[in-house]
């Protein structure tokens, strides 16, 4: 009984203590919100294009399925595929596109944005919608529309070579460029942070020039090796998709809106037994420990929100309710016309 | 035959050298001449000098005293006044504030006497001095006089009134230094504007900063009703008259300072995916804060998007179904939210709006919604969200109440100041990078547009920082305004990519092909010409 009596007392103390700590911290939390962003984007890229690179556009295609399940809406995506898969005519089955031989899910489905397809995926292109400078009739599901809140996912994956990145067989991004243009979006503050996904061969040198705060970068091999691809479809006679995006993706998919993965774990995914080539990664650019980042924050669409305590008082107003919505027998007389409408003389009349 | 050889020797000398000099002296030029990079010359002194210059702003503070008591001490509460409001700052921009302090005269005393409600001697004294947006007045009134004004009190036009006693000085003067300083002038938001403008950021993400949005010339407002059942709840809502009827006079303030388009729209059968918890009590569902994030997600996916490039705010009224009807919002305590809305930053807001219980009978039930109560909450929101709130009242400063604008004088002067200062910040920023860009890649044609809107930037700049220092809020945010635009316009000039041009290191292999063919011989030529010429001399001289 004693005992008893002895525990709860020191619960109860132990409880007030931890109330005053709290009490204490509280206001402070309150000034603060979780997250330093406060929308997200992705720009999403698929270089190459011809039947023999389906499993490139099966990639990017993944990584938007994924990006849209996690929270972010169409209109913050960037899509740039060259749209020959779905309907090759080498397509045994039209308006689809698999990333798995076994046909799990269709990731072209009936709701694909793709916002540069074809001969418009081009590096002009990218550079523009990286840094902004698009010609002013561009309309805003082209741009990239980022502010100093905003985090960035940027996924590219085709053929690479070392500093370089091949751009559809007609030319190539070099590593000096691409640090330039993320140069220029940090000069206009046109990203929080940025996350920076490769998928193609020696991946790891296109980020070894970036020199612009906030880049966290992964990319699934070393210079001088080669990334490679998980499994052919007999049916397609093509490759479907990469090792390093496979696994990726099967990471991914564990993930909720609202879980709490944190980006290093998704920096160890595919190990060197599975990938062949090695991951690598670049952290030292980015200010944040990886393994206290949310996979969320870059991945998915979390908004801060803020409680609505007090609201101001309007003062009664009279509505004009002449002028506004009508319903099906009101509106035939708001509609009756002021003249007579009637055809056009076909023939010109002689009177 | 020699002198025959020697002719000839000398017009092909002659002849290499004659090409030879027209390659050289005509030839070099004009190549130079012709594959120029068109560069327009930008004031790049003039921007570095903008770069560093502080940004001021001046304030005017007048204190009218109606307390014959206090008249000698006058003197010593302008200077305490002046040195508590003057303080060196650290940062790049410094306010000058201009105190001072003096008896009311007699129109102004007449004009105290017969106010009878502290609302009424605001409003006179709005009337007396309403020229510029800079200037505050305080008035001291006497604690014999019949109106009351403690704790301070500010009206809607921006004049402060407190009543002062001769003992309560010094605790007065320190209660109103920071209603001047954080409630009327806003120097803390102003720095905040200026720290986001220039790309500092604190480590932790402040709030206030983070839920404003950036300055634009212009932003698109949008007001969706959403209805999971149109079949059994048939909501109506007057949206176009409660535009006109309440938002339009807060746009209208508005409206020479920036360009806000309105839109509304109806979408049915949206749901919310996440679905409400049901309460112990069985009588309603409810959601707490952890929810919320996960509601804006798949609303933000139908809600569309406007052609234009402005920020967009949306605000969602969200009418639940029969099935979880009503449901609240509960904050952490778990108490429920009054207005049962929340705001999300830079994105917009959204409110539950709960039917009236149903009838029983079939059909759907009409549903009128009250458009003045959901105005309430989206104007008070996009205060919050446009940076014109200011604080709550708290035990030294209560407000006078907001009218049908829902922002007051003094509110719209300190979001102009903010503004401003964020504005003219940017401008800046960007001219300074723009300008840097252009240093560094030597080969970037320069066209004269960017050029004009470079050279229209800094004279904005430089008129604005003027009007601001003067203390004119108004014309310096235009101008502000302008500088803006221009240097976006000039930033995002999409001629200024440096793919579209060849890099250094390969001019070389582009030149030479071409060049190397015909200067080689002609080189030879001109090399071999002198040699045979000097020869010849050198002869000529032995033969003599």
């Amino acid at each position: 009984m004693a005992d008893v009596f002895g525990m709860k007392v020191l619960l109860s103390f132990a409880l007030l203590g931890a109330a005053f700590v709290f009490a204490g911290n509280e206001e402070k939390v309150q000034e603060f919100f979780k997250s330093g962003h406060t929308n997200n984007w992705a720009v999403l890229v698929d270089t190459s294009r011809f039947w023999f690179n389906y499993r490139h556009v099966a990639n990017v295609l993944s990584i938007y399925r994924s990006v849209k399940r996690l929270g972010i809406p169409d209109s913050h995506i960037i899509l740039m595929v060259a749209d020959d898969m779905a309907c090759n005519p080498r397509n045994p089955r039209p308006a689809t596109v698999f990333n798995n031989a076994k046909q799990h899910i269709n990731v072209y489905g009936d709701d694909v944005e793709v916002d540069y397809r074809g001969y418009e995926v081009t590096v002009e292109n990218f550079i523009r919608v990286l840094t902004g400078r698009l010609s002013p009739s561009t309309p805003s599901s082209k741009r990239l529309l980022s502010d100093e809140r905003s985090n960035v996912l940027v996924y590219m994956t085709g053929h690479g070579g070392d500093g370089f990145l091949k751009f559809q067989d007609a030319e190539e991004v070099s590593n000096v460029e691409l640090a330039d243009a993320f140069e220029q979006m940090w000069q206009k503050r046109r990203y929080h942070e940025v996350f920076f996904m490769i998928d193609t061969c020696q991946a790891e040198s296109m980020f070894q020039k970036f020199y612009s705060p906030n880049i966290l970068a992964v990319a699934s091999s070393r210079v001088g090796e080669d990334s490679l691809s998980h499994h052919v479809d007999p049916a397609l006679g093509v490759y479907v998709i990469d090792r390093y995006t496979y696994h990726a993706l099967e990471f991914l998919e564990g993930v909720n809106p609202g879980s709490s993965k944190t980006m290093g774990q998704f920096l160890q995914v595919c190990p060197r037994h599975q990938c062949i080539s090695t991951v690598s990664k670049r952290t030292d650019l980015f200010k944040r420990d990886p393994d206290k980042v949310l996979l969320t924050d870059f991945f998915g669409s979390v908004h801060n929100v803020e409680l609505l305590q007090d609201t101001i008082k309007l003062q009664n107003v009279t509505l004009d309710s002449s002028s506004t919505t009508c319903v099906k027998d009101s509106c035939k007389k708001k509609a009756a016309p002021k003249q007579t409408l009637q055809y056009a003389e076909q023939f010109p009349s002689p009177f | 035959m020699a002198g025959e050889d020697e002719k000839e020797k000398f017009t092909q000398t002659y002849a290499a050298l004659g090409i030879g000099l027209v390659c050289i002296l005509i030839g070099v030029p004009l190549w130079w001449k012709t594959t120029e990079i068109y560069r327009v010359q930008l004031p790049y002194a003039d921007i570095h000098r903008l770069a560093e210059t502080k940004i001021q702003y001046s304030v005017e503070i007048e204190v009218i005293s109606f307390n014959s008591k206090l008249t000698k001490s006058l003197p010593d509460i302008a200077k305490s006044l002046q040195t508590s409001l003057t303080r060196e700052k650290r940062s790049s921009v410094q306010p000058v504030y201009q105190v001072r302090v003096r008896d009311a005269n007699n129109k102004e005393t007449s004009l105290w006497k017969k106010s009878k409600t502290l609302d009424d001697l605001d409003e006179a004294f709005w009337e007396l001095t309403k020229l510029r947006h800079s200037k505050y007045t305080i008035l001291f009134l006497p604690e014999s006089s019949n109106l009351r004004a403690r704790p301070q009190y500010v009206g809607r036009f921006g004049n402060v009134i407190v009543t002062v006693s001769k003992e309560g000085i010094t605790d007065m003067l320190q209660q109103l230094v920071p209603t001047i300083q954080e409630v009327l002038v806003r120097e803390g938001a102003v720095e905040k504007s200026l720290d986001a403008a220039q790309g500092l950021r604190t480590q932790k993400p402040d709030k206030e900063s983070m839920r404003w949005f950036r300055s634009n010339p212009g932003y698109d407002v949008t007001f969706t009703l959403v209805n999971p059942q149109p079949d059994v709840l048939d909501v109506q809502w007057n949206i176009q008259a409660g535009i006109e009827g309440y938002l339009k006079p807060f746009l209208d303030k508005l409206a020479n300072f920036s360009d806000i388009s309105v839109a509304s729209q109806v979408l049915h059968y949206v749901g919310l995916v996440a679905s409400p918890k049901k309460d112990s009590s069985e009588k309603f569902h409810f959601y707490t804060e952890q929810d919320l994030p996960r509601m804006i997600n798949p609303l933000e996916a139908k809600l569309g998007s406007h052609a234009s490039n402005n920020p967009t705010l949306n605000f969602v009224v969200y009418v639940p179904g029969k099935a979880s009807s009503p449901v609240y919002i509960r904050d952490q305590n778990g108490e429920r939210v009054a207005s049962n809305s929340f705001l999300s930053p830079r994105w917009g807001g959204i409110l539950i709006y709960n039917a009236e219980a149903r009838s029983k009978a079939a059909g759907p039930t009409t549903v009128d919604i009250d458009i003045k109560h959901i105005m309430e909450v989206f104007l008070t929101q996009m205060r919050l969200l446009l940076n014109i709130h200011v604080q709550t009242p708290n035990q030294q400063v209560s407000f006078a109440e907001l009218g049908k604008e829902a922002i007051t004088e003094w509110e719209l002067s300190g979001w102009l100041r903010c503004r401003c200062v964020e504005n003219l910040a940017t401008a800046k920023a960007s001219l300074q990078s723009l300008a840097q860009l252009l240093d560094q890649i030597v080969n970037i044609v320069i066209n004269d547009d960017i050029g004009r809107e470079v050279e229209d930037a800094v004279r904005s700049i430089e008129h604005s920082e003027e009007l601001l220092a003067g203390g004119h809020l108004h014309d310096a945010f235009i101008e502000s305004r302008n500088a803006i635009v221009a240097s976006e316009k000039a930033f995002f000039d999409q001629s200024l990519l440096e793919l579209l041009y060849f890099p250094e290191d390969q001019k070389f292999a582009i030149y030479i092909p071409l060049f190397l063919p015909i200067s080689i011989p002609v080189l030879t030529s001109i090399v071999q010409a002198v040699k045979w010429l000097k020869q010849h001399r050198r002869e000529k001289l032995k033969s003599q």
